[in-house]
């Protein structure tokens, strides 16, 4: 075989290569999976106050509901957004008799925004919180659903689910260290919120 | 020459692979002589939870309805008004309704469909030597009108794709899993 042919040869064996490891690459991309519905004709700058209810806990970690919360709360709050104190919510919602979040109708959700002060409220729940053992690697997973609530009128104005887990492709080939559970908490709620502003 | 259509026939191979799945497709059932466009608001009930994993009904649950309000089709009651609509028609098991039962709860709650589902799976199996996802679920939309069933659909996903299993590319969560069962199964009702 001459030089030239080899030299061919080696150069579709590298681009072959190449194109098989960019499969591979593209089969290993996950990132956060978010379905988001946002309410048209809804003004969001004009929601300055907000208030998060406790967070609806259906994982087996005991807190991950408070978790969720106190980073939503953070999240808003980076944003520039006015949040109620957690306690004071807690405190309206005692008075008020409501023993637990998922039963609030929107009535009652009215009335505590409107005691409360605020444009509007979050609520949701957390479907996944810890770490799960993938097909070869252990890897933090968290699901979260948000809603938020426009307290003048009752309506949903913004509903968004998300969930983010799995070993990104450094970790699973390499070892690499991949995010904390509170780091994937945090850029879920963070991913969430963008899609408000 | 030969050679080359070897690595072709490897990567045509892969490729194919690639693009195999097991699943079965949805079993869907949808009323021939129901108009879906006149129905503008839907509640979405409490899920009946057959699997080992106590809230997966609620999980499920609160999917549906985020997908249910991304698609655009309908508007969806809130979940505490469902609650406190059942409390006050005194309905303890939300899967077992009469069509008299689901006439006086979508009356209470200003919906033209009730949608009801079952969760039948929802966790991890083992499938030889790795754990893989496995969601089973089933949904119903029942008429407000009549009480009947307007749709429904049974759908199952889950297992560890080809290349999860030989190549370790990144295989689906639990909750990935149960958002594509749970977008597929309601893509049924947009394709409608």
């Amino acid at each position: 075989m001459s030089i030239q042919k080899r030299r061919i040869t080696r150069t579709r064996t590298v681009m072959l290569s190449f194109l098989l490891l960019c499969l591979l690459f593209l089969n290993g991309c996950g990132g956060t999976k978010l379905t988001v519905r946002l309410k048209e004709n809804v003004e969001i700058d004009k929601i300055k106050r907000i208030a998060v209810l406790p967070i609806e806990n259906l994982t087996s970690k005991r807190f991950a509901g408070e978790y969720v919360r106190r980073t939503v709360i953070a999240e808003f709050l980076s944003r520039g957004i006015d949040v109620i104190e957690p306690g004071e919510v807690t405190s309206v919602l005692r008075d008020k008799g409501v023993r637990t979040v998922s039963e609030i109708s929107i009535e009652q959700l009215k009335e505590i925004g409107e005691e409360l002060g605020v444009d509007a409220i979050i609520s949701g729940s957390v479907g996944a919180y810890g770490i799960s053992r993938g097909v070869s690697v252990s890897y933090p997973e968290v699901s979260l659903h948000l809603l938020m609530i426009d307290v003048s009128t009752g309506n949903i104005i913004w509903s968004a689910w998300a969930t983010e887990g799995g070993p990104d492709f450094w970790t699973r080939h390499f070892g690499a260290e991949g995010l904390s559970l509170s780091e994937t908490l945090q850029k879920v709620v963070e991913e969430m919120v963008d899609t408000l502003y | 020459m030969a050679k080359r259509y070897n690595l072709f026939i490897v990567v045509g191979l892969l490729l194919i692979l690639l693009g195999c799945s097991s699943t079965t497709p949805p079993v869907v059932h949808i009323s021939p002589d129901v108009d879906m466009s006149f129905i503008k608001r839907v509640a979405v009930l409490p899920f009946k939870n057959l699997s080992e994993d106590r809230n997966a009904g609620e999980i499920v649950r609160e999917m549906v309805i985020n997908e249910l309000l991304a698609s655009g089709l309908v508007d969806v009651a809130y979940t505490g008004d469902v609650m406190a609509a059942m409390k006050r028609q005194r309905i303890k098991d939300p899967t077992s309704l009469s069509s008299k039962q689901i006439r006086r709860l979508a009356k209470d709650l200003k919906v033209q469909a009730v949608i009801v589902g079952t969760v039948s799976k929802y966790g991890m199996v083992r499938l030889g030597s790795i754990s893989a996802p496995e969601v089973t679920i089933t949904l119903m939309m029942a008429d407000a009108g009549s009480g009947s069933i307007i749709w429904s659909v049974t759908l199952t996903r889950g297992g560890a794709g080809f290349m999860a299993r030989h190549f370790g590319a990144k295989a689906d969560t639990l909750s990935e899993t149960a958002l594509k069962v749970v977008r597929e199964a309601i893509l049924t009702l947009y394709e409608y």
